[in-house]
Formats: C-alpha cells, sequence, structure tokens
C-alpha cells in the first residue's frame, strides 16, 4: 500500500505536466487576448449607454463604404495569396537546387522581409509620388520623355484597379519571402528519393513537381497559406502609409479610420467594433473553410 | 572527344543563363533598397530634385561670387549639368549652415573666409571650389536633431529583448510539451496561433490601453512588450516545436537510464541542442518586435519607440524624405543583419510545423 502510493503520485505527477507546461500560455493568453476581445465583442453590441442593441451592425452595413471595402479586401485576398504563393513555391523551388551562391542568394530574398513597415512606406511613397524614384528611374531609362510623369497614386474612383494592382505587387513584394521560407523548409525536408522516383518512371519537371512534390508538401503548403490568408484579409496599414484613409477602403482601414480619424463622433467606438467582429468571422470562416477543403482536418482524424 | 567539349559549352551556357536569371531576380527584388538607401545619403536639395540623381554625390562643386547682398553661392547641378544660383548673403555662417543642411557638405566658417578672401584677391568675377560631401550627414542629422532618436532606440532594444524572454519561456514550455507529449487540448492549442491572428490586431491594441493604464504599464517598454508576445507566442510555440522535434527523445531517456531526473536531462542535454535554433526563433522574435509601428503608436504617448519616431520623421509636419530614409535604414540595419544569420535555421523552425 505504502508504495503504490507515491508511484501513483508520480503518475498522476507524469500526466499532469503537459498541463503545467501549457499553463502559462492559457493563463497569459487569457489576460492579454480574451479579455480584450470580450471588451471588444461586448462594444459591438452595446450603444454609448451600454445598453443590448444590434444597431450597430445596421449602421456598419448601412455605411457605404462597407461593401467597397468588402469588395476591395476579397480581390486583395483572392489575387495576392494566388500570385504569393506561386511566387514563394518557385522561389522555393529554385533556392533548394542547392546552386552556388544559394545561400546569399536566400539571404538577398529575404531582405523585404526583414525591413520595417516604416521603412517600406518610405521606400514606396518616395517611389511612387510623381517626382519620386520610380518615374525618375524610367526617364533614364527612356521610358519617359521629358516632363512627362506618371501619375501613380494619382487618378479618381473610377481609377480603384490600377490602386488595387499596385497595392497588391507591393504587399506581394514584402510577403513572398516569409510564405518562401516555410515552404522552403518543407521542400529541405523533402525526400529526394521520391522525386528521383518520378523521374526514373519518365515524368518530367512538371509533372514530377505536380504528382509528387506539391501532395508531400500539402501540410507546408497548408500552413503557408492559411497564415497568409488570415493577415491578407486584414491588409491596410501600407494602404493608408501610400493613400490615406478612405480612397481605397478595406476592411481593417475602417476600423482604424473609425477609431483614430472620427473619435469625436458618437458612434465612432461603435462602429469600430461592430466592424472588427465582422472581420473577425469573415477571417475565421475564411480559415475555417479553407482548412476544411484543403483537407486539414481529414488528416486529423486518421491519424 | 568533340561531343565532349560541346557539353562543357553547353553546360557552361545553361550555367551563365542560370546565373544572368538570378542576377536579374535580385536586381528586381532589391531596386526599391537600393533606392532607399541611396536616397539616405543624397542632400536635402537633392533629395526634392526630379529627375532623382541615381548615385549619391561624393563631393559638391561650387562657385562663388558676387552678389547683392554679398556673396553669391552657386552649385553644380549634376541634372542640369550647370551652376545654379541658391544663395546670396554676406552672412558666412548662414552659408555654413546652408552647404551643411541643404547641400549635406561640411565646411568651416575659417574655410569660408579662406574661399571669400581668395575671390577678392583675384581678378575674376567668381572662384571655383570643391568639398567631399558629408555622406553620412542624413544619419547625423537624424540622430542628434530628432528629439527622442536615441532613447526610442533604447526603449525599442529594450521591448524586442523583453519580448524575446516573454514569448521564448512562456512559447518554449508550451512547445516542448508539443513536441514530447500527448495530451487533451494538443489541437486547440496548435490550432491557437491561428485564433489569434483572427482577431484584428488593431481592434485589440484600442481596449489594452485601458487594461495596461489600470496596471500601471501605458507609455512603458514592458507594456508593449507584453502586447508583443500575444502575437509572438503563438508561433513561438510551433517554431520551438519543431526545433524540440528534432532532437531524439531517445537522448534524453539514455540520460534518465544513466540516472538524471527528467529536468536534469532535459537542462543538460536537450537544451543545449537547441539553443541553436531557440536562438533562431529568438531573432524571428526581434525581427516582429523591433518592426512593429501600428500598436507602438496607439500604446505610447511620451515614450515613443524608435519605428515610431522614424514614423513621425516619414510623416510629420518636419518631415523630410532623406532624413525619413536614414532613419528606416538605420532600423533596417539590425533586422537585415539577424536574417543573415536566420537564413541558417530556416529548416529546424519551420521544418516540423503542421497546421
Amino acid at each position: 500500500m505504502a508504495t503504490t502510493k507515491p508511484k501513483s503520485l508520480r503518475k498522476i505527477w507524469g500526466q499532469a505536466t503537459p498541463y503545467l507546461l501549457i499553463l502559462p500560455v492559457v493563463i497569459y493568453y487569457a489576460i492579454f487576448w480574451v479579455r480584450p476581445v470580450i471588451a471588444v465583442i461586448i462594444g459591438s453590441f452595446t450603444d454609448a449607454s451600454g445598453i443590448f442593441t444590434l444597431q450597430n451592425f445596421v449602421m456598419v452595413f448601412n455605411d457605404e463604404s462597407f461593401f467597397p471595402a468588402l469588395y476591395n479586401t476579397a480581390i486583395i485576398v483572392i489575387v495576392s495569396v494566388t500570385i504569393e504563393f506561386i511566387g514563394a513555391l518557385f522561389l522555393a523551388l529554385l533556392i533548394n537546387r542547392k546552386f552556388w551562391g544559394s545561400s546569399i542568394f536566400l539571404f538577398l530574398m529575404l531582405i523585404p522581409m526583414a525591413l520595417p513597415a516604416v521603412a517600406t512606406g518610405a521606400m514606396w511613397m518616395t517611389g511612387l509620388t510623381a517626382h519620386g524614384w520610380i518615374n525618375s528611374l524610367l526617364y533614364y531609362l527612356g521610358f519617359l520623355a521629358e516632363g512627362e510623369k506618371i501619375y501613380w497614386l494619382g487618378g479618381l474612383q473610377q481609377n480603384q484597379l490600377k490602386l488595387l494592382a499596385l497595392v497588391i505587387i507591393l504587399d506581394a513584394w514584402q510577403v513572398i519571402p516569409s510564405m518562401m521560407i516555410i515552404l522552403l523548409a518543407g521542400l529541405q525536408n523533402l525526400s529526394e528519393e521520391a522525386k528521383e522516383a518520378g523521374y526514373v518512371f519518365g515524368g518530367n519537371f512538371i509533372t514530377v513537381l505536380r504528382k509528387i512534390t506539391i501532395p508531400i508538401l500539402q501540410p507546408t503548403i497548408q500552413t503557408a497559406v492559411i497564415l497568409r490568408l488570415i493577415s491578407a484579409i486584414q491588409i491596410w496599414l501600407i494602404i493608408v502609409l501610400l493613400l490615406g484613409f478612405g480612397r481605397l477602403p478595406v476592411l481593417v482601414e475602417r476600423i482604424v479610420y473609425y477609431h483614430e480619424e472620427v473619435p469625436g463622433l458618437d458612434i465612432s467606438y461603435q462602429m469600430a467594433a461592430g466592424y472588427t467582429i465582422i472581420v473577425s468571422v469573415i477571417v475565421s470562416l475564411t480559415a475555417l473553410l479553407y482548412l476544411r477543403v484543403s483537407g486539414a482536418f481529414k488528416k486529423e482524424e486518421t491519424v | 572527344m568533340k561531343s565532349k567539349t560541346n557539353k562543357k559549352v553547353i553546360k557552361a551556357a545553361k550555367e551563365t543563363v542560370f546565373y544572368l536569371f538570378l542576377t536579374t531576380l535580385i536586381a528586381g527584388m532589391l531596386l526599391p533598397v537600393y533606392f532607399i538607401i541611396s536616397l539616405s545619403f543624397l542632400s536635402t536639395r537633392e533629395a526634392y530634385q526630379y529627375p532623382l540623381p541615381l548615385v549619391p554625390a561624393i563631393k559638391t562643386d561650387m562657385e562663388l561670387g558676387y552678389g547683392e547682398r554679398g556673396y553669391l553661392l552657386s552649385v553644380w547641378d549634376r541634372i542640369d549639368k550647370e551652376y545654379q544660383t541658391v544663395l546670396d548673403t554676406a552672412d558666412l555662417e548662414k552659408m555654413e549652415y546652408y552647404i551643411k543642411s541643404q547641400l549635406g557638405t561640411k565646411i568651416t566658417e575659417e574655410e569660408l573666409l579662406i574661399e571669400t578672401s581668395r575671390l577678392e584677391n583675384s581678378d575674376e568675377e567668381s572662384i571655383f571650389f570643391t568639398k567631399p560631401r558629408a555622406l553620412l550627414n542624413n544619419y547625423d542629422t537624424f540622430f542628434t536633431v530628432t528629439r527622442d532618436a536615441v532613447p526610442a532606440l533604447i526603449r525599442s532594444l529594450q521591448i524586442a529583448g523583453l519580448t524575446i524572454l516573454i514569448s521564448l519561456s512562456i512559447g518554449g514550455l508550451a512547445g516542448y510539451a508539443f513536441a514530447r507529449y500527448i495530451f487533451r487540448g494538443k489541437d486547440t492549442l496548435r490550432f491557437s496561433v491561428l485564433f489569434v491572428r483572427m482577431f484584428p490586431g488593431v481592434a485589440i491594441a484600442l481596449p489594452m490601453v485601458f487594461i495596461l493604464a489600470e496596471a500601471n504599464l501605458y507609455d512603458e517598454p514592458l507594456g508593449l512588450s507584453l502586447i508583443y508576445s500575444v502575437g509572438a507566442i503563438g508561433l513561438t510555440i510551433w517554431i520551438t516545436a519543431s526545433i524540440f522535434m528534432g532532437i531524439p527523445v531517445s537522448l534524453e531517456e539514455a540520460a534518465q537510464v544513466f540516472g538524471a531526473s527528467k529536468f536534469q536531462a532535459f537542462m543538460k542535454v536537450t537544451l543545449p541542442l537547441a539553443l541553436p535554433g531557440l536562438a533562431a526563433s529568438a531573432m524571428y522574435i526581434f525581427l516582429g518586435a523591433w518592426n512593429e509601428t501600428v500598436a507602438a503608436i496607439i500604446l505610447t504617448q511620451f515614450k515613443p519607440t524608435f519605428s515610431v519616431v522614424v514614423y513621425q520623421t516619414l510623416l510629420g509636419a518636419s518631415g523630410q524624405v532623406n532624413l525619413a530614409a536614414a532613419g528606416g535604414i538605420s532600423m533596417a540595419i539590425p533586422a537585415i543583419f539577424f536574417t543573415f544569420f536566420l537564413r541558417k535555421y530556416i529548416n529546424r523552425m519551420w521544418g516540423g510545423v503542421k497546421v
């Protein structure tokens, strides 16, 4: 009896270890994440005097920029995640060939990821003005005649597509490297034999990529895409830095707009809270949909 | 014999094309970076010119003549290829200041005095002289004139250090649990990284103002690092789990066979092996905390971070593009430095990460 007791205690202790190890994270999230999130949720369902209402969401849906913001965000997400994935996969495959100098090449390709948002902001702001370095370069290269200028950020409302394209390109420039490192890590763990087998059986580069590399890489691709998807829906900073508020409304830009630009308005906090909840719901649904479609849940069940 | 050399030629040609392609890719990706670096070295006068000079000047050619109010200072314009008059003054102190702030060139009053007397003693209408550019002038000005730049730099380092400490200790424990144990809620924890990111960070920063104020941590480095850790912990769990998975359990078990406790086995065997990977994830956390701007703008008032100071130089009323570029580049240097080391650990950090 006396000998079994410490043994079972030790057993309980052993089973408790993982929970003790994750306890700090749980407490931390409770204080610094759950609390502010609940504060925003409550804010979204109450009016200025703290009484329950759904009016906030009605106001958001009636906001004239809501649907443009939704539309712009959707376009940015669909196009930019696609472009960024293809670019990142291409770079990862290239670097994984381990040519002479690939390590330095990798470092150079990672530089956009390391640059702070203020530095990239300064870079594009000085580049895209009419007398900026992009026009200067085009002038030196002979694409622009003397005195001729391209107004990259100019143009009125009807030119939204141009602005969208611009934002997508600038975003891709900065984001491709961070997506690429995840894919590269996955590629480095890929066994060479599988690929070689593919070539032995007469596959060319494309078929081996499609039938062998990408399927084995699937979990890594999921990780890279889901992280990107979640942050792509929340894009705003580069847009506000380049265009200011309201020129190209996107969902998170609206949150910041109501918080920072119109704080005097009675309903500004409610609007911001309402937008926040809508964004989180959209992000969660998109993430769940992606994970379901890509089969992340199925894999769990079989394990 | 002939086909052998032929093959060699083809191989060499292929390689040349390949490296040409790589160079184009690098040039395309890094062209914008080149321009911001170049801009950070340009003088204020040149930074606002169109077309913008492609490379910073290393010297300033000046011409001194007689003007209506005193001496007429002209400067060689690299774009228009002519001397352009910029200043008409008898006040040499003013001229010295102008040359420093607008032309990014250092010249002392004595040197100006020598040049003016040279002009007076000559029969010419004007004289020419050349001074080397003070290339680091913008950096110098950014750190000395911008109020707060140096204290903000120190604060940013503090914040990044605290964020690393908090997220690596809390996230590392969970990452270890993740790599070594099977427990209930493991999947929830795995997805928590995603949950935390699904709620817009800006939206959380605002209620955090009150929560931090309650704890007297508003406008304090510790307060900001607590916020940064929310995002950083999640990724740290993923990354550290991946690192610990890469170290065989059998090593720990072997140590236990030789009488070490589980804790000792971890400290003496696993931790030293994990150290390089953990250092790499620390650098990764550093990048996030160092570069973050938005929450820092909302959550600081009198104690801004370095990124906020650069942001204000960029968008503030006294903002100057070449100074902002110098600030941005000084901010990017430590980040790029860490990235250089990080590239070796990509596999260890992300190899075991799966949604």
